[in-house]
């Protein structure tokens, strides 16, 4: 649903755009640009390296840990038919207010983007079954991304993308790193860091047959994207994988990816 | 039931264990008396278990639900997922079958570790790691369950990195092949054990080898006292007995 609100000055904007924290710079008009602690940079780039292979047209995308919204934003704008933005932790926390930003930048770019609070371990199929799963920047906060990753498939009809973290990227063994406390980078909310061998087991294990990879395409192989497909998948939608992208099944794709040390 | 119907019914179940029955009869187990003896005292050696309530997850045959019941367990709930559901599994009906011949009555309970709910002071928890496709949740469910001890017995990996972490595993095991699973280090199983709310871990690799780890991990409620046995090669992980 999009909310109609009178049009404010660029000031009037700009002044509740500040009232808030963001983690997502989104462009709200020219020149306005919401101050996310991901610059507009990275932004365009990592919307660029996702959706430029994805033919969204008239298909129906989940967004999970939406945050400020940008990414469903963009697959709005792409031309999906329908977007649901998710999250819960960011939305409800204190500080970050999140849902708080991803409503005011709709309001404002007039995008038909629905919203439900969904904490990914409480994910079910009564949600509804989505064409295209987004699961961005979610997988390594997660403390058993197992059962959601298990989820995910629950609700996923075509193509789930998977972004996240990844570490062990030395070794040749499917393993993830596990963080207690705050090790990595200072923050206690961070779990877990996959190799791509591991992404690569965990994602078969849950039938998706097709799977491409690329690095992170400002920050490389230190975060890794996923495209998985299930056998529903059509055509058109993994039609535009180019050779920015690998396809993990195919023999001695995995052991390409390591990292000699 | 006669040596003879014994032997009979004995014959027509899968043993992993090598159980010594009345009568000479001995269960043709994978696994000798000698090494079901040797992790017994491992596992149940340095502690008393008189009263206590024992939960035995991954209990196969039944070896240690038997070994905690006549070392005075109050009372045992046997546990088992894979070797109890398989096609090729018989293991539940193969442990009520070896009880009865040694006159113990048993609790069981064929379920995924994830499904075991309950309260218990000590929780054995065999195997669990490399027959689960997701050990966090096991884990999780299984410390839910133990109030005082937990005795975690594991294939581990990565033994070479200091990062904790777990590495994927395919098992073929006699009741089933293809069996996913995972092999954590020891840095991993501590942290995680001290995350689900134990806050002393000890470890030591299993007598089979450094193929396998077994953890001890107390509660707080647990007396400090519960640890006076665990002798070398035991090491605490969490409070190292600092040089002298």
């Amino acid at each position: 649903m999009t909310e109609t609100t009178p049009r404010l000055s660029d000031e009037a904007l700009m002044a509740r755009v500040h009232a808030l924290p963001w983690w997502h710079s989104i462009t709200l008009r020219p020149g306005v640009v919401t101050p996310g602690g991901k610059s507009a940079h990275i932004m365009a780039e990592e919307e660029a390296a996702i959706f430029a292979p994805l033919a969204l047209q008239g298909r129906s995308v989940l967004d999970i840990g939406a945050w400020n919204g940008g990414f469903s934003f963009a697959a709005k704008r792409r031309g999906a038919a329908r977007v649901l933005a998710t999250d819960s932790y960011i939305w409800k926390h204190a500080y970050w207010r999140g849902r708080e930003g991803l409503e005011l930048a709709r309001a404002e770019l007039g995008l038909d983007v629905e919203t439900a609070i969904v904490d990914p371990p409480a994910l079910t199929p009564e949600i509804g079954i989505f064409d295209v799963v987004m699961f961005l920047g979610v997988f390594y906060h997660l403390y058993d991304p197992l059962d959601v990753m298990e989820r995910l498939r629950g609700v996923t009809r075509q193509l789930l993308i998977v972004e996240t973290h990844q570490d062990a990227l030395d070794d040749p063994r499917p393993g993830m790193v596990f963080y207690p406390g705050d090790v990595l980078l200072g923050d206690a909310t961070n779990w877990w860091g996959p190799n791509p061998a591991l992404m690569l087991r965990l994602l078969q294990r849950l039938g998706f047959r097709r799977i491409h990879y690329r690095d992170h395409p400002t920050l490389g192989r230190v975060r890794g994207i996923y495209a998985a497909f299930t056998d529903e998948a059509e055509p058109s939608l993994h039609a535009g994988f180019d050779a920015n992208w690998t396809d993990l099944t195919a023999p001695g794709a995995v052991d390409a990816l390591l990292v000699r040390t | 039931m006669t040596g003879e119907e014994l032997r009979r019914a004995v014959a027509t179940h899968r043993w992993q264990h090598s159980l010594r029955l009345p009568d000479g009869i001995v269960t043709p187990g994978a696994r000798s008396e000698a090494a079901l003896a040797a992790e017994e005292d491992v596992l149940f050696g340095a502690f008393n278990l008189r009263g206590a309530h024992v939960l035995d997850a991954g209990a196969a045959e039944g070896h240690f639900t038997f070994a905690a019941l006549r070392r005075g367990a109050r009372r045992v709930l046997s546990t088992d997922h894979l070797a109890w559901t398989l096609p090729n599994a018989g293991g539940e009906a193969a442990l009520r079958l070896a009880a009865g011949a040694l006159g113990h009555s048993v609790e069981t309970l064929a379920a995924d570790p994830r499904q075991v709910t309950g309260s218990f002071h000590v929780t054995l928890a065999m195997g669990f790691y490399e027959q689960s496709a997701n050990p966090i949740a096991a884990l999780r469910a299984l410390s839910a369950a133990t109030t005082h001890l937990m005795l975690l017995e594991t294939l581990q990996d990565a033994l070479d990195d200091a990062r904790p972490m777990m590495v994927a595993h395919t098992l073929d095991r006699a009741y089933g092949p293809g069996i996913e699973g995972w092999a954590p280090n020891p840095p991993l199983v501590m942290h995680m054990l001290l995350e689900m709310g134990f806050d002393r871990v000890l470890y030591r690799t299993h007598p089979e080898g450094v193929a396998r780890g077994i953890y001890a991990a107390l509660r707080p409620a647990a007396d400090g006292r519960l640890l006076e046995g665990f002798a070398a090669p035991w090491i605490n992980m969490t409070h190292p007995t600092p040089p002298a």
